[in-house]
Order: structure tokens, then C-alpha cells, then sequence
């Protein structure tokens, strides 16, 4: 490598004075003789003292934010995969602007080779025809989509969206290593790495003159709407719907579609948000179908539409395709886009480039051969021993195959293979990556990287880079595969802005741009998708349901522990009866007498808190608030999204045995945080539609637990008990429902059914009464969008008659006096209430998915 | 799911060079409840083919589609794209088409070139059109996927310098001596690799198998749906509505003999008792009738098919 001429000593001195050395790579920060490079000069002198206890509380602050901001990714196939806390290193990558511009004028050029190419191939297939490509280099690949061949894509751009992964060889120079071109990944995580790395390096930040994020995605907007069909709203002057299609939550960046959704003002949406009537698509609202212009996908063109592509997919929306064949919906990326990812053609890109742009090809790409190819086959196979053997296509997996380390037989079993199905094979060049500084055990350590870059079509019709990217570093520096799945890490990148006097007549930057703010508008309540409403009815239930079993368990755990609490052991029966027919807790427990002596019951207990498997406990509870609050997250604040995390460590189980007062704290602090829930649901909460499906959730399912704890304890055969017992019993309920205190205020002394009844029953004012919950449905009831996309006439109508009827038999006065009117009470609404919730659920949630006829 | 007809005579019994039939081909789901909307894609109107002329072609849907869209898919096949908007319980489609089917020219098998030598001429069929035509019928596809027993099977046929038309003839007498037609023994979903291990199922597998074993030794194969006649005991009437849709295999033979269509569950080369209506590289790029609907309670699926001769 020739020496770096540039010489002049940083004030650090000699990088071995920071104790880093770089190895036989090109190394980002140091240059051959171990000094700085001059472009990190200046962010050296503001990072000051490279001093451990500052550089570990710089460290917390980012791992803080991380945390706060709810940057995860999830690894498919592990259980404890999800939602692993994003690994970000502190050290910038930083890009000087003369070599960047370089890069830039490259990757641009490859943008508009790769679209050209696949305007070609999914149109007039000149290439194939006349001999520039082989035609197997589509037929063999299962990512050429037939079903949307021909179909013509505005202004013949199909790639709007494109990644490349970078990496730097030993002479400085930097070669492109693959393309991401079906629906890339990793901007919005390359945002989020921005927003850390400068609220906690801000002098440096600051003083480095790092190029800004934001004009790109201001840019990517632009593009979205303008690729817009006219003929959907012409005359209505609406403005284009985009929305942002994500496989889900179980999606390895879920995070990064929730974060870009919010963050391009995009409507995030599951294909099962999404219907195609008159080959047109539609986003199913509470309002009713909302057009839908443009969709931005992050789902794979095969899982894009049951009909024309996998019958299996359950993630894409049934004729799809047939509406981007009628030009009344674009998709961003086009369907069948990720063809380019293909390593098969690479080896033909300076060739298609001189034919198709009449340009050199600016950007190397890493050496490679395709096996599909007669001459190139035989290459590989005579020079295996420095070769990487990779799938040609990829939807073939398999682990890159190190020539290097084959044996002879692996040898030859590996030539074998390719002979037979030659087009399935790629071979590469073994790239040494170059080393960028981490902050590793106190102290700097080079590692591989690999830069991943990003670009967007504009507006009118070229590319943009966006000046920055995602850094990847391996975990180990001898490591030949960069990848997050396997342990690595990411960096931020500051593309270093041109010297002052060079950019005097660009606008000036603010002195501290809160870099990211959101652009675009935010979508509206119209965009509020059914299966949206869906989970956060769900979120609801689920928060009261755990409320629920929480206040019973913690009632029955605290007279256990302590049988000198007064009527303890009476009390006990009921609470027993009823942890058993909630299905809590087995029948045969529910008869022990004894208070604290049984262990079995101790143990029955104990499952019902944190044991996963039991259907019915406190952990089941919360593992389903957990996932439903998971789907629904885009819709949740930050610190909502904290509160359920916080829920679901506190409800996992104990690693050893926990003893009786031990659980009883653990409840306590769980009903606490589960206040905190409920207190930002009506504090932080808009009161849009969403809120309102959030709290009739809530409503429902503390009426249901009401009706299901009077009949749990045989109200209304209480007067067949002993006085002692029927206050027992009064008083649990009393207790489960909140109202000891208003109660003893009341009526001071003496337990009686009829009053505790109507304070728990009828009282309108009483949050926890039914009478309330009943008010309050009618309430939200009548403010939803009164047309619902099912297929009633009159969406609530039914569910409104049903609360009604319930609050007017409340309301009789001789119904809460006699054990039969009682009982016939509380037969009618078990019967009645459930039906609330099937008549919304009928009316505004989908829970039909499309399937395959 | 055709059964080997009786006794599939080498022409038809007007003796002349062509024959003229009447299909009707209809399909009829229940859905059980009422949905609100259906989509369907259909590969029932006839293709275009050398040996066949379309002279009639009508689709009758009912309820009637909100959407009808008919297009030219890849693979040069006729296809409906259908949209039923309104509240149904029932879909039907019925195909009713005139088609005059001609008899192929007599083949000589033995005088076809080596298969090698019909392999090796792809490697420089780059050329203009038909060399993309004819290759994308080599590689693997969603349902015919190569594999090790595969390519064993069809080296018993495909032996050292056979010529390929004799291998290929070969292969469909093997699969039909050597797997048992058994309707209960396979459905759509079942895959290759149990057809195979099995030795069982019905036309659609047979034709899996037989493009299979051709691309696995390095031929284009496609898969063709269609009709067939099923000709009449003598003396009796002929059976109506007793027929469903084929399929069997055609194996590119080289630039000189072109596409040699296989019947492997009757054991015949097609000729004019075989209705062809299209092409792709397996099922999955053809079923007559596919659909996906929102809501449903379980479907029932009649099909029936009547290819009815006509006389001049």
C-alpha cells in the first residue's frame, strides 16, 4: 500500500499513543506509519481525552437513549430473538467529502444501470434476445417475477429504494459487495444511530460539520408522492395516500418500518389493512375504504399477492398485482425489483453498463464469477482454493462456501454439485475489509466493516445518496463475515461536510439541528386501519384482564402470608371459589380450609402467577398484553411501549424458588406499573377512534370480570350462608372491586348485599362499578364512525341495544333486592355482554383473512 | 385427474387430418356463507398451438364479475383475471370452447438426435426469441424441484447416445408401467417427492414426474393442461360429464423435431384425441381456476368436463 503522504501529527500524536494499531488492512482512522488521518483530526481534538469512565458514561448515555427510543431488531428462529436492544458503537465512521463525492458519482451510475436493466428485463428483453445476458440468468432465477413482466412502471423507474453494501481493500479503494434491491433495509436504523451518536457527541458533532440525513428522506417523500397515479382522486384535489406495508412484527426491522412510517408521516399498514376492489386497493378505516396511490413495501414481492404469487401468503393482499397492472396503485419498490440482487449478473454489469449507459463502470464490484457461464465455471473450479462459492440467487441459501478450506473430498463432492446445477452457483474474490476504530474494553480496537449506503430515485427522475449510511463492524477482528445476525455491531457515519471556505454560498446550517425531525404530515384519524382498532380493543382487554387476576391473586397471596389480617380465614373461601372457576387455580384447591398450611395450594398459586404454560395466569395475561401491545406498537407512545416492557420483566418467572411475601411484593409492584398503564392511557392518549377501542376494551372486559366475580362467589344464593361468611364474602368483592374505602365511608360498620351491590353495581360514579363501564361504552359507542366496513347496516346498533338493556335492568329498582332477580340479573348479562364485543368486532375488525379457494 | 382412457387409439374415428370437438368445462365452489369479495384467476380459454385452432371461445360467470380483464401471460397462455364484488355464496365458471385439433405428423423416435447433443445445443441457444422460449423450461420450478432420485429415474431412459425422442417415449411408458393411477392417493398439495416414493397418484403427477426426470437431465419440459377424449366402449354411448381437465409433459427434442407432448398416464404421444388448453413450467402456473376470497366456511368444488366430437 503506498504510504499516505499527509503526515502532520494529530494532537494525539502517534495513534500508538491511544494504543491502537491496525493490522495489515487499510485501516479508516490511521494511515500505514500509525498516524491520524487528517480527516479525523478535528474529531479527535473535540472528543478529548480518550479517558475509560468518560467514554463508559458517554456509552450509557447511548445505550439510555436506545433503550428509551425502543431501537430493537429481532433474529428469526429464536425465541429470545425478539426484540434484541440494537448494538451501536460510539465511534463514528467518518467519510472525508472529496471521497464521498467519488462514491456518490458511483453509486448513482449503479443505480441507474440496475433500474435500466430491469426496465430491460421486464420488458422488451433486449439483453436476453441479443445475447448482452444469458437468458438462464433470469429463467433460473426464482426472483425473475413472470406475473409482472410487461407491465409498464411510471416514468420506467422500478428501483426507488436501493442499498449497497461497500466495502474498502487494502489499497484504499472501495468495492461494492452486494445490492439490496427488493425492499432494503437499515435507513431508519442509520437514522436512529444519528440521533444517539449526536446527542451524546455533540461538540463534536457540531464542530465536524457532518452532512444532514433529512434533505434525503425529504427527497424519498417527494419521490412517494409523485409517483402517484392522477386518475384515483382527480377532481377531488385529495392529496396521494402512501403507505408503508410491513410483513408484520415478526419481522426481523419491524422497528425500523414503525420508525420509518412515523417518520416519512406514512400509514403503516399489514397487507390484511389492505383490500382491492375494482382493481383499485383500498385501506380498510374505521371509516370506511380509504384509495391507497402508493405502496412503499418492505414485504417480499413472492409474499405480495396470494393470487399471482405464493397461494400460501397470508402477509400480501389478493389482486394486488392486477391493480398495479391497471396503473391504479404504485409500488416502491416495483414488484420483481429484487431481481438485481441476482449475484449472477454481476459479472456482466461493466459490460451492460457500456451498452446501456455508454459509461465506464465507475464502482467496482467484488470479483465475481457465475457458474451458469461455461468460461467462467471453468475458472472456478481450477482456482476454488481462493474463491468464496456463493448462491447465485437469493432465495437460495446457503453459508458462503470457503474454498480454502475444503478438503479433497468436500472438493470434489462441491464440483459435483455445481456441474450438476451449475446456475445456482457464484464465486467471489476473498476481500480483506478495512478496520475502523471501536470502544471495546476501555479502550479503541480496529474491526472489519462493511458501509452500507443507501440511495433513492427523485423526483425528477435521477438518484440521490443519502450522505451517511450504516456502518457494520464484525465482533471479532479477525472475523471474514460482517453481519448483525451474528453478533456485530453498527456504527454511525459522518459524511464530512467540504471545508468552510468551500461551502460559503450554501445556505447556513442551524448551530444544533435536532437531527431527525420528522417530515410530512402525520396521517390523519380516516387512517386509523380496523385491524389497528382491532388490537388496541385487545390491548384493553388484555390490561384489565391481567388488572383483574392481579387484585385476586394479591388479595388471596396477602391473607396466606398473614392470617391475623381480620376475617382472614373466612375471607379466604371466596377468594379460593373464585380463583377457582376463573380457571386459575385447579377445583380441588378451592376446598382446602386450612389457611397457608397446604402447599399444594401454595404451589397452584404460585403457577397461577408466573407459570407461561397455565392458560389463565397473571404471566399468560401479560404475555398476551405483551403481544398485543407489540403489534399495535406504532400506535403506543414510548413510554406506554416502556410500562408493557416493564410489565413483562416483572412478570417473568423468579430464576430460583420465590417464598409467599417475596410473590406478594412482586404483585404489588406489578399492579403499580399496570396503574401506570392505565394512568398514560388516559393521560397521553389522543381521543381519537384508537383510544376509544383502547378504552371499550376496557370497559367490556370489567363489566365481563364484574358479572363473572358475582357469579364466582353465588351472589345471589348469599343469604343461604351464615352472617359471618356473607360478610366475608361482601367484602372480598368490596375489595376486587376498589371500594372498600367509599364503602366504609358510607356505611361505616355493617356489611350488607343491597348497598355493596349498588356501589359496585349501579353507581354511575364509581369507576369501578358496572353502571360506569356500561355509561362509558355507550358513550364511545355512539362517537365511532357510524359506517363500518363489515357488513351491517348499523354497526353499533346492536351492541348499542345490548348496553342499553343492560342499564336498565340495573336500573329497576327491585333489581338488586331479590336472590332471584339477582339471579336472573346475571344469567342474562353473561349472556348478553360477550355479544357487545362480537357485534364491534363484526362490524369494524376484519378477522376474516383472505384464503386461498 | 383423468384416468388412462380404454383403449386411446393412434386417431380419431373420422380418419381425416383434423377434429373438431365441443368442450364445456365447468366449475362450481360452494363457499358454504356468503362472501363479500372474490378474486379469481382463470386459465381456461384455449391457447394458441400449432396443431390447434381456437374457433369458439366463451366463459359464462356467475354471479357476474364486478372486474373481467383477460391477458397474455408469460408463458403465451390465455388468462382471466375475475373480481365478484357483491355478497356470494357460489361461484361458478363455465368454458365452453370450438376447437379443431389436427394429427400431429408421424414421428420417427429412432432417427431423433442424441439427448446429449440436444442438451449441449442449448448452451449457445442465446439467440434471438426462441432461445429464452426454450430454455426457461429447464430449471427448477415451485413444483418440480430436481433432486438426486429424479435424475436416477430418468437415466434408466435417458441411457448414453439414445436419441432423445425414444428416451422421452421411454420415460412415459416407464412412469406409466411403473406408477399406479390412484386418485385417493395424492391432492394438489402433495409434493413431488412422495409421488416418487409412492409410486402413485393421478395425471398431474405424472406429468410433475415426467418434466422432472427431462429437466433433470438437462432438457426443457413443460407441463401442459388440457382435455382429452375419452373415447366410448364400442357400441355405447359416450360418457358426458364423466370427464375432468388432463395434463401431461412435452420435452424439447431440438430445433428439428421441436416439443414432443407426452402422455405419461395413458402411455401415448398426443395426437389429435388431446385438447391442449396451456402451458407452463409446472401446475402451479396453470390451474384452470385459482382463487382467494375473504370469509368462507369451508368449500365444496364440482368440476366437470365434456370434449364432445363434432361431426361435419
Amino acid at each position: 500500500m503506498p504510504p499516505v503522504p499527509f503526515t502532520q501529527g494529530s494532537l494525539f500524536g502517534e495513534a500508538d499513543a491511544i494504543g491502537y494499531g491496525s493490522g495489515q488492512v487499510y485501516d479508516e482512522m490511521v494511515n500505514g506509519q500509525g498516524r491520524l488521518r487528517p480527516h479525523w483530526q478535528t474529531f479527535m481534538s473535540t472528543l478529548g481525552p480518550l479517558d475509560a469512565e468518560q467514554m463508559a458514561q458517554r456509552w450509557e448515555e447511548a445505550r439510555r437513549l436506545l433503550h428509551q427510543n425502543g431501537v430493537t431488531y429481532n433474529i428469526y428462529g429464536d425465541p429470545n430473538g425478539m426484540e434484541r436492544p440494537w448494538p451501536l458503537d460510539m465511534m463514528p465512521l467518518l467519510l472525508p467529502a472529496h471521497e464521498w463525492k467519488a462514491i456518490e458519482s458511483g453509486l448513482i451510475q449503479r443505480a441507474s444501470l440496475l433500474n435500466a436493466i430491469l426496465t430491460d428485463l421486464y420488458g422488451p428483453q433486449t439483453l436476453t434476445r441479443y445475447g448482452r445476458l444469458p437468458p438462464s440468468v433470469i429463467h433460473a432465477d426464482p426472483g425473475f417475477r413472470r406475473a409482472v413482466h410487461g407491465i409498464r412502471v411510471p416514468n420506467d423507474v422500478h428501483l426507488h429504494f436501493y442499498a449497497v453494501d461497500l466495502a474498502r481493500a487494502p489499497d484504499g479503494r472501495w468495492w461494492v459487495l452486494s445490492d439490496r434491491t427488493q425492499a432494503p433495509s437499515g435507513s431508519g436504523y442509520a437514522l436512529e444511530n444519528r440521533a444517539v451518536i449526536a446527542k451524546v457527541l455533540p461538540d463534536s458533532f457540531r464542530h465536524c460539520q457532518v452532512e444532514r440525513l433529512t434533505g434525503f428522506f425529504d427527497t424519498f417523500k417527494e419521490t412517494l408522492l409523485s409517483i402517484a397515479p392522477r386518475n384515483g382522486g382527480a377532481g377531488s384535489g385529495r392529496a396521494p395516500r402512501v403507505v408503508l406495508l410491513t410483513p408484520g412484527p415478526y419481522n426481523e426491522t419491524y422497528f425500523e418500518h414503525v420508525y420509518l412510517a412515523r417518520y416519512l408521516g406514512l400509514t403503516l399498514v399489514e397487507g390484511a389493512d389492505l383490500t382491492v376492489r375494482d382493481r383499485t386497493v383500498y385501506l380498510k378505516t374505521l371509516s370506511g375504504l380509504e384509495q391507497v396511490d402508493v405502496i412503499l413495501r418492505r414485504l417480499d414481492a413472492d409474499f405480495a399477492d396470494p393470487l399471482e404469487m405464493r397461494a400460501d401468503s397470508s402477509l400480501g393482499v389478493a389482486g394486488l398485482i392486477e391493480a398495479v397492472r391497471a396503473g391504479n396503485v404504485v409500488m416502491a419498490n416495483a414488484l420483481g425489483s429484487g431481481l438485481m440482487e441476482s449475484m449472477a449478473m454481476k459479472s456482466s454489469l461493466p459490460t451492460l453498463c457500456r451498452h446501456l449507459l455508454g459509461e465506464e463502470l465507475r464502482l467496482p464490484g467484488v470479483a465475481s464469477w457465475w457458474c451458469g457461464n461455461d468460461a467462467e465455471r471453468a475458472y472456478v473450479i481450477d482456482h476454488l482454493d481462493g474463491l468464496v462459492i456463493k448462491p447465485a440467487f437469493p432465495s437460495l441459501s446457503f453459508e458462503p462456501i470457503f474454498g480454502a478450506q475444503l478438503s479433497a473430498a468436500e472438493r470434489s463432492a462441491l464440483v459435483e454439485r455445481i456441474k450438476r446445477r451449475p446456475w445456482y452457483f457464484v464465486a467471489q474474490e476473498q476481500m480483506a475489509l478495512s478496520t475502523a476504530p471501536v470502544w471495546q474494553d476501555g479502550r479503541l480496537q480496529p474491526r472489519p466493516l462493511v458501509l452500507r449506503v443507501f440511495l433513492c430515485a427523485t423526483p425528477s427522475g435521477g438518484y440521490a445518496v443519502m450522505p451517511g449510511g450504516l456502518t457494520r463492524v464484525s465482533s471479532e477482528s479477525g472475523r471474514l463475515v460482517v453481519s448483525m445476525q451474528s453478533g456485530g455491531g453498527s456504527k454511525d457515519t459522518w459524511i464530512l461536510a467540504p471545508r468552510r471556505a468551500d461551502v460559503a454560498s450554501t445556505q447556513p446550517r442551524p448551530a444544533l439541528a435536532a437531527e431527525p425531525t420528522a417530515s410530512g404530515a402525520r396521517p390523519s384519524a380516516n387512517d386509523l386501519p380496523s385491524r389497528v382498532a382491532d388490537g388496541l380493543y385487545w390491548l384493553g382487554r388484555y390490561a384489565e384482564r391481567a388488572e383483574g387476576a392481579l387484585r385476586l391473586l394479591r388479595a388471596t397471596q396477602s391473607r396466606l402470608i398473614d392470617s391475623n389480617m381480620p376475617g382472614a380465614t373466612l375471607q379466604l373461601r371466596p377468594l379460593l371459589d373464585l380463583l377457582s372457576s376463573l380457571g386459575m387455580i385447579p377445583a380441588e384447591m378451592a376446598r382446602v380450609t386450612e389457611s397457608g398450611a397446604n402447599r399444594g395450594l401454595r404451589e397452584a398459586l404460585h403457577a397461577a402467577v408466573i407459570d407461561p404454560d397455565h392458560p389463565n395466569s397473571l404471566r399468560s395475561q401479560v404475555l398476551r398484553l405483551h403481544r398485543t401491545a407489540y403489534s399495535v406498537r406504532d400506535r403506543l407512545s414510548m413510554d406506554m411501549w416502556r410500562v408493557v416492557s416493564a410489565i413483562d420483566r416483572q412478570t417473568q418467572p423468579p430464576k430460583g424458588r420465590m417464598d409467599a411475601a417475596s410473590l406478594l411484593l412482586r404483585l404489588d409492584d406489578v399492579m403499580i406499573t399496570l396503574a401506570a398503564f392505565s394512568g398514560l392511557e388516559q393521560e397521553s392518549m389522543t381521543r381519537g377512534a384508537g383510544w376509544r377501542f383502547l378504552d371499550i376494551g376496557r370497559r367490556i372486559e370489567r363489566s365481563l370480570h364484574m358479572v363473572a366475580l358475582m357469579r364466582g362467589v353465588h351472589i345471589a344464593d348469599l343469604d343461604r350462608e351464615d352472617e359471618p361468611m356473607q360478610a366475608a364474602t361482601l367484602s372480598v368483592l368490596l375489595e376486587l372491586g376498589e371500594s372498600v374505602m367509599t364503602y366504609r365511608a358510607r356505611h361505616l360498620t355493617s356489611v350488607l348485599r343491597t348497598p355493596v351491590l349498588d356501589l359496585l353495581l349501579g353507581e354511575e360514579a364509581n369507576p369501578r362499578a358496572l353502571a360506569f363501564q356500561l355509561a362509558a361504552l355507550d358513550r364511545h359507542m355512539r362517537a365511532l364512525p357510524s359506517q363500518g366496513v363489515g357488513t351491517g347496516a348499523d354497526p353499533t346498533g346492536g351492541a348499542l341495544a345490548i348496553v342499553a338493556a343492560a342499564r336498565n335492568s340495573l336500573e329497576r329498582t327491585d333489581a338488586l333486592a331479590s336472590s332471584e332477580a339477582l339471579r336472573t340479573l346475571f344469567d342474562t348479562l353473561a349472556m348478553s355482554l360477550p355479544d357487545v364485543s362480537n357485534f364491534l368486532a363484526h362490524a369494524y375488525f376484519s378477522h376474516a383473512f383472505a384464503r386461498s379457494a | 385427474m383423468t384416468p388412462p382412457a380404454p383403449a386411446p387409439g393412434p386417431s380419431s374415428s373420422s380418419g381425416g387430418l383434423s377434429t373438431r370437438y365441443r368442450v364445456r368445462h365447468a366449475t362450481a365452489y360452494d363457499y358454504g356463507e356468503d362472501v363479500p369479495i372474490s378474486h379469481h384467476l382463470l386459465h381456461l380459454c384455449a391457447r394458441p398451438h400449432p396443431r390447434q385452432r381456437i374457433r369458439r371461445s366463451l366463459l359464462t360467470i356467475d354471479p357476474a364479475p364486478a372486474v373481467r380483464a383477460e391477458r397474455v401471460d408469460y408463458f403465451g397462455n390465455t388468462v382471466t383475471y375475475v373480481a365478484v364484488q357483491e355478497p356470494h355464496r357460489t361461484f361458478s365458471v363455465i368454458a365452453e370452447s370450438e376447437v379443431e385439433v389436427f394429427e400431429p405428423p408421424a414421428l420417427a423416435p429412432t432417427e431423433s438426435q442424441p439427448w446429449e447433443q440436444v442438451r449441449d445445443s442449448l448452451r449457445g441457444l442465446s439467440g434471438p426469441d426462441d432461445g429464452a422460449e426454450i430454455t426457461q423450461y429447464c430449471f427448477d420450478s415451485a413444483l418440480v424441484a430436481s433432486s438426486p432420485e429424479l435424475l436416477d429415474y430418468a437415466r434408466g431412459s435417458f441411457t448414453p447416445g439414445r436419441p432423445v425422442m425414444a428416451a422421452a417415449i421411454d420415460l412415459m411408458n416407464r412412469i406409466n408401467r411403473e406408477f399406479a393411477f390412484d386418485p385417493t392417493a395424492t391432492t394438489v398439495a402433495t409434493p413431488m417427492a412422495a409421488v416418487m416414493r409412492n409410486r402413485r397418484g393421478v395425471c398431474q403427477d405424472f406429468a410433475h414426474i415426467a418434466v422432472g426426470c427431462a429437466r433433470a437431465v438437462g432438457l426443457p419440459a413443460r407441463y401442459v393442461s388440457g382435455y382429452l377424449r375419452t373415447l366410448p366402449p364400442p357400441g355405447q354411448p359416450r360418457l358426458v360429464g364423466a370427464d375432468v381437465s388432463h395434463a401431461w409433459a412435452s420435452v424439447w427434442c431440438g430445433a428439428a423435431d421441436g416439443w414432443l407432448d407426452i402422455c405419461p398416464t395413458n402411455a401415448c404421444v398426443a395426437n389429435r384425441d388431446f385438447i391442449t388448453v396451456a402451458w407452463g413450467r409446472d401446475y402451479d402456473d396453470v390451474s384452470p381456476a385459482r382463487g382467494v376470497l375473504v370469509g368462507g366456511a369451508g368449500h365444496g368444488l364440482t368440476v366437470s368436463v365434456d370434449v364432445e366430437p363434432l361431426e361435419d
